[in-house]
């Protein structure tokens, strides 16, 4: 999102982010060591990293078949990740893709162009527990109003009171 | 008239992570809604497409529904 002030952009500098999808055979104790691999592709272009996301086990939207040594499986869920760097002038990003590609555990990944500030838009989306409520418009319970039952003349000889009080 | 949903909240980089957003602008059969009916600018649309078929690439949105 753009509402963040801009950052200052260096010469050359270019912002990518990379997302992947690690097979779901792979022990949670290992992920940690998938994540560091992908950094060590990074560090190894002097990216510099932005921001990242852990990868966490989620369903895919439709089953994804990988081949490991001949034999095709099916996969239905993995972890998503993902990790958003600079890669300063020199850096290259051909290479990163290469490294991705080489690695056996990652199911898929995207590599795309982006920019420095957060991206993520939060819309308020409701959500409805009661499906009739949907698309009614809902009536927050009005504020109560701070119970005014001392008058301007009381505040003001507490005020009065607590700071002679204060010089003593 | 309908204002540009991403104008009037000032997105200028459509994420293709962002679901909850792309969400709104798909068909129960997950298609890509139209320009007229999504009232987004040109630009905004080809983001939100970009962005719904980098989604579909990484299983995070299908390609059919239903």
């Amino acid at each position: 999102m753009s509402t963040e002030p801009k950052a200052e952009k260096k010469d050359g500098e270019r912002i990518y982010e990379v997302g992947y999808h690690v097979v779901s055979s792979v022990a949670e104790e290992q992920i940690p060591a998938h994540v560091e691999k992908v950094k060590k592709l990074l560090a190894a272009q002097k990216a510099e990293i932005i921001s990242e996301e852990n990868p966490a086990l989620r369903p895919l939207a439709y089953p994804i078949k990988k081949a490991f040594g001949g034999v095709y499986k099916t996969f239905d869920k993995a972890y998503f990740g993902w990790v958003k760097f600079a890669l300063p002038e020199g850096g290259d990003v051909q290479a990163i893709d290469a490294g991705m590609k080489a690695d056996a555990d990652i199911l898929r990944y995207i590599i795309v162009k982006t920019v420095r500030e957060n991206t993520m838009y939060s819309p308020k989306i409701s959500v409805f527990a009661d499906k009739d409520a949907k698309g009614k418009t809902i009536i927050g319970k009005p504020e109560k109003a701070a119970e005014t039952s001392a008058t301007a003349e009381e505040i003001d000889a507490g005020l009065e009171a607590l700071i002679s009080k204060e010089q003593i | 008239m309908k204002q540009c949903f991403f104008s009037q909240n000032n997105i200028q980089y459509v994420d293709y992570k962002d679901l909850a957003l792309l969400k709104q602008f798909l068909n129960p059969h997950a298609r890509i809604q139209g320009k007229r009916k999504t009232s987004t600018n040109a630009k905004s649309q080809r983001q939100l497409a970009e962005a719904v078929k980098r989604a579909r690439f990484m299983a995070l949105l299908p390609f059919v529904a239903k």
